[in-house]
């Protein structure tokens, strides 16, 4: 496209100076950018790298120095690490699941049309924008063991006896934790299954239906495989954002009880917050990155794929 | 209405699968707002009875009043807080982002390529990966308990996703608006104010409303580069009252109400260009 724009540009105009000017401009226009982010950004995940090769307990700075590669070891033979590791694919994997599942049916609902259709979707999306500690707090209270509100639905619909303590039982805490991400997230995949149904050609289904189609049929054959590059891109968005995603698991457990719902992120906080303890808790962040680094390399080969298929 | 082509599963699905969905979706989404709403305008007897108490029995705004003007948790001032941090955090990630997507929309330099991937690996980070360096980095300058550590901390988040989404904003604009601008005298900047920012103007909106909520929500930076009660947000000011003494559910659900009305106005406002934004985004992903 460039190269068509310079063809095009009137001969009386040096063709280098536009260019060069161009770039300049360009250039000047990113000047911010670069300022923002390589303060925020670039910089701290350097300092961040040369972090983890120190021993840095704030409240040991007589032991402060270099290290080598010693907070990695230690890493590798972290078991409180590797159960992190597996918590965090739980909760990354029973919250998309979900998320994905319940989000594409409320997609398929807000995407009828009927009365009050607009205050219907903005109610169903509302609990992905409220902040995390909100959404946290809320379900908090209704866990609460004593006057929470899920105890006493389930008691009085005679489900159970006996008051649960969910975020205090460690067989309950992580499918409780589970539970508020997948209300808090669910609406993301609405909103973005839901501008993709809103894409579709209608032509396609009339010609389906005129070839005798069932809704099955034309679910399958048409929206499935048209949704199949949205589908894709949120979810791996949706699968790298509840993988660092801390504050729920923060605010509710703390990772407790007994590491239950202990991920990763939030192991990396409590290193920092708790134990004091910068090197290892930076060492974590940058085994954190690194895992992110390989799903995302992954994740761009296959959307390079859908890009050629489309 | 009924169309000759449709079967029996389709008028089942119209109909009683509709509406029964629609029923448990609002009912899920909504059923802990009401619950927390209830519970903001119940007094202390309602809330810790059993068995517990639905619906209040009088409408008390004792528990808001308490939280706005409480000198441990003064909300009034967290509400302040919130609302400056966020507010100059979406002014300047929207002057930033103008400038960088516009750029990268338009001009094909060298590194524009890696300039895209940076933006979008960027989206990938974990926050907790900045929380010691950026810890670290405003205390040796001087910024703890400060508004700008915030902002500044913010823009990490806000950027990335903002330069993303403009960029496919502005590709969407047909160039030759500008070029016949640019024509006819007007510079480059003359000619992103003047003719692309009023047709974008949608899609910045959007963006700045996102950099906004997003900002307000914003919980780990806030509690760990500020240590005085009168620097907190929201977020941090609703942590540190449970973190305080025994949870006082009623004040914190009147802060939770608190908390949650601007960015629920703003996101209805906000709904159907972030629905766009998204899907063009994604598209291009």
């Amino acid at each position: 496209m460039a190269r068509e724009a310079t063809l095009v540009a009137p001969a009386a105009r040096p063709l280098l100076s536009r260019r060069a000017r161009e770039l300049l401009t360009g250039y000047l226009y990113l000047i911010p950018v670069i300022l923002a982010l390589g303060c925020t950004v670039l910089f701290p995940i350097l300092k961040a790298m040369h972090m983890s090769l120190y021993n840095h307990v704030l409240i040991r700075p007589q032991e402060y120095g270099y290290v080598g590669l010693a907070n990695y070891a230690r890493l590798l033979h972290d078991e409180t690490f590797w159960l992190s590791l597996w918590n965090s694919f739980l909760w990354v994997f029973g919250s998309v699941s979900f998320q994905f599942l319940g989000g594409f049916a409320a997609a398929l609902l807000l995407h009828q049309s009927f009365r009050g259709r607009a205050l219907v979707r903005t109610i169903t999306l509302l609990p992905w924008i409220i902040p995390g500690v909100v959404v946290a707090l809320i379900w908090e209270f209704i866990y609460q063991p004593n006057y929470g509100l899920l105890n006493d639905i389930l008691s009085r619909t005679g489900v159970m006896t006996e008051r649960v303590a969910w975020l205090a039982n460690p067989g309950l805490a992580m499918p409780a934790v589970i539970v508020t991400n997948i209300w808090r997230g669910m609406p993301f995949f609405a909103i973005m299954l839901l501008a993709g149904l809103q894409a579709i050609p209608g032509e396609l289904y009339e010609a389906a239906r005129v070839d005798g189609a069932s809704v099955f049929q034309r679910f399958c054959f048409i929206t499935l495989p048209m949704l199949k590059p949205i589908i894709v891109v949120a979810t791996a968005t949706r699968i790298v954002w509840t993988f660092n995603y801390a504050d729920l698991i923060f605010v509710m457990t703390s990772g407790g009880p007994a590491n239950a719902t202990q991920i990763t992120s939030t192991y990396t906080l409590l290193q920092a917050y708790s134990n004091l303890d910068f090197g290892y808790a930076a060492t974590l962040s940058v085994a954190l990155l690194l895992i992110m680094l390989v799903f995302t390399v992954f994740y761009l080969r296959i959307t390079r794929g859908l890009e050629g298929v489309a | 209405m009924r169309t000759p082509g449709r079967g029996l599963a389709e008028r089942v699905l119209g109909g009683p699968v509709l509406w029964t969905g629609l029923g448990a979706l609002t009912l899920f989404a909504m059923a802990p707002f009401v619950w927390v709403l209830l519970a903001s305008f119940k007094t202390r007897a309602e809330l810790y009875a059993t068995p517990i108490v639905y619906l209040p029995t009088a409408l008390s705004f004792a528990n808001y009043v308490e939280a706005w003007t409480s000198r441990l948790t003064p909300f009034s001032r967290f509400f302040a807080n919130s609302l400056w941090v966020s507010s100059v955090t979406m002014v300047a990630t929207t002057v930033v982002s103008i400038l960088a997507g516009y750029a990268l929309a338009r001009f094909r330099f060298a590194g524009r390529q890696t300039f895209l991937l940076v933006f979008l690996a960027t989206q990938m980070f974990p926050a907790v990966l900045l929380i010691a360096p950026l810890l670290s980095q405003w205390y040796a300058l001087g910024l703890i308990d400060t508004y700008q550590a915030l902002i500044y901390s913010n823009f990490s988040f806000t950027v990335p996703f903002t330069v993303w989404m403009l960029v496919g904003y502005f590709e969407s604009i047909p160039r030759e608006l500008e070029e016949s601008a640019m024509l006819d005298g007007c510079t480059n900047f003359g000619a992103l104010c003047r003719i692309i920012l009023p047709l974008a103007a949608p899609g910045v909106a959007a963006t700045a409303i996102f950099a906004f909520v997003a900002s307000w929500s914003e919980l780990l930076f806030a509690i760990t580069f500020t240590s005085q009660t009168e620097m907190r947000t929201l977020s941090a000011g609703l942590l540190f009252m449970v973190g305080q003494y025994e949870i006082q559910w009623g004040q914190l659900s009147a802060g939770v109400i608190i908390s949650t009305i601007p960015v629920a106005i703003l996101f209805t406002y906000l709904q159907r260009h972030l629905i766009q934004g998204l899907s063009a985004g994604a598209v291009k992903g």
